[in-house]
């Protein structure tokens, strides 16, 4: 077992930890300190794959930006994070149906990804990553690129439209 | 090091690096001593009076020491009404990417830790990470003023991170390049001070906001908010919150020689002087010129904190992308 698979097992803890976590904490604000280890266990195995710009930027999007609006949300939406009444729902059958359900997906999974097929290894990507990325993207992928733009710019216009709407006392003063 | 950097991965190597990591941790603190020693000093000449002068000879040269000491020794007090797991997981997340940041920036050309490719997005996206202790703090903490601070560093952290790597752009796109090393390669001939004065404008009123020091203090606004996010924390987990931000300002000052003022290179005809002396001669002069803030300024209301993000420095970082990209095309 070389360093690298220690790592990969440590790191793949770490994320499926952090999921398995999530699930069985009640506190709204716990589940997200949950979240964010599963999301740096993830960052890390990019960093094994030799992806450092993903993981960077995985570490920036996700545990960085996306964490802290969550926990905005949570803060100024809900007095009381705590979600005690929480009962797990439905009898044996539910539950049995449920974890035949989650092992089918595993093995599907796992079958799935056991001849799976990569094609060229693409080692020689991770010498110069971002600016790779980079070339990729504006040579052969500009119009998704584009595209991916001006959705985002609509999606934040329909925020502003729909945060506008609720504040119109607002507007008056 | 360089050597070390690039030989096989072994357990000679992590010994080697851990120690080193060590040194630089024990270096570290040893900045933030005498940094808080200095900007009380710094802070008490600009405002006529002496600082700190009884503890460790007239100059108070174990004031710092005796703070931590006392700090260390004080009882830990945890509110009953506080998130206990969180308020005690709060410090240790609010600190540790701050040394993690530190690994990125490289010293001079032999005295570095690593060679990211990166390394510019790195220090960023590790540092929002502190953001997340911040806020938590604030949470756990159980209290109003301490949530409100909290609230504020969020806001403000998120919202100031975007002029900030904005404006860092500028500085990429001349380098052609994301890794530290790089970029400081790059102005073996003009510093980037000189070829981005915008941004770095841009960058140093940003980077103050980041450290949430005076004039951007509102995290931490004293007179409005009891003490902000860390109101409930006493005892060494307050130092945590603290230390944190102390080490921010070593990384934020090393980061912006690095960026801006070319780093370990020496002044024309200078150049019998070591890299070394360069790079903490610079480094100096930003921590100084932070100090000076801090005793000059006063605090900006909420309202304008966030207007002056969004429709100031935003669009001049934007612009200033743009003209570099316009003088890039056209004379290199």
């Amino acid at each position: 077992m070389s360093g690298t698979d220690i790592a990969f097992f440590l790191l793949a803890l770490a994320a499926i930890a952090g999921g398995v976590t999530m699930l069985q904490l009640t506190n709204v604000v716990h589940m997200v300190i949950a979240l964010v280890m599963t999301f740096l266990g993830i960052a890390g195995l990019y960093v094994l794959l030799s992806a450092e710009f993903v993981a960077v930027v995985q570490v920036l999007i996700y545990s960085g930006a996306i964490t802290i609006i969550m926990l905005f949300a949570i803060m100024l939406t809900r007095h009381h994070a705590d979600d005690k009444e929480r009962q797990t729902t439905g009898g044996v059958w539910h539950r049995a149906v449920a974890a035949i359900s989650v092992l089918a997906f595993g093995l599907a999974v796992y079958f799935g990804i056991r001849r799976l097929d990569f094609g060229a290894d693409g080692s020689a990507l991770a010498a110069d990553n971002a600016r790779e990325i980079g070339k990729w993207l504006y040579s052969y992928y500009t119009i998704p690129f584009e595209i991916v733009s001006v959705i985002l710019l609509v999606a934040l216009i329909g925020a502003i439209v729909l945060a506008k709407k609720d504040g119109k006392g607002a507007e008056d003063k | 090091m360089e050597q070390w950097l690039e030989s096989a991965p072994g357990w000679t190597n992590v010994a080697v690096f851990f120690g080193l990591g060590a040194l630089l941790l024990l270096v570290v603190l040893g900045f933030v001593t005498y940094a808080i020693l200095a900007e009380r000093k710094v802070m008490g000449f600009m405002q006529g009076r002496i600082g700190p002068n009884q503890v460790g000879g007239r100059l108070g040269l174990l004031q710092t020491v005796a703070d931590v000491l006392k700090l260390l020794l004080k009882e830990d007090t945890i509110p009953k009404a506080a998130d206990r797991p969180l308020y005690v997981l709060a410090p240790i997340i609010a600190f540790t990417p701050s040394f993690m940041v530190l690994a990125a920036l490289p010293f001079t050309d032999a005295f570095r830790f690593a060679d990211i490719g990166v390394g510019l997005l790195y220090y960023i996206a590790v540092s929002g990470l502190t953001t997340i202790g911040v806020v938590t703090g604030g949470w756990a903490s159980n209290n109003k003023y301490a949530l409100l601070g909290g609230m504020r560093a969020a806001a403000q952290m998120i919202s100031y991170e975007i002029p900030l790597v904005m404006s860092a752009l500028g500085v990429v796109l001349l380098a052609g390049s994301m890794n530290l090393v790089d970029i400081v390669t790059a102005q073996d001939n003009v510093w980037f001070i000189f070829a981005q004065p915008l941004a770095f404008l841009i960058f140093f009123i940003a980077a103050v906001a980041e450290l949430n020091r005076v004039p951007f203090d509102l995290p931490e606004a004293e007179s409005e908010l009891v003490s902000g996010f860390h109101v409930e924390y006493s005892g060494f987990r307050w130092a945590f919150f603290m230390l944190a931000e102390y080490v921010y300002l070593f990384a934020m000052a090393a980061l912006i020689t690095i960026l801006f003022l070319g780093g370990w290179h020496p002044v024309a005809f200078l150049g019998w002087i070591p890299g070394s002396v360069w790079f903490a001669l610079k480094f100096c002069a930003i921590v100084y010129v932070l100090i000076w803030f801090r005793a000059t300024f006063p605090r900006v209301r909420a309202d304008q904190l966030m207007e002056f993000a969004w429709k100031v420095l935003l669009p001049l970082s934007l612009v200033n992308i743009v003209l570099t990209a316009v003088i890039k095309s056209l004379f290199f």
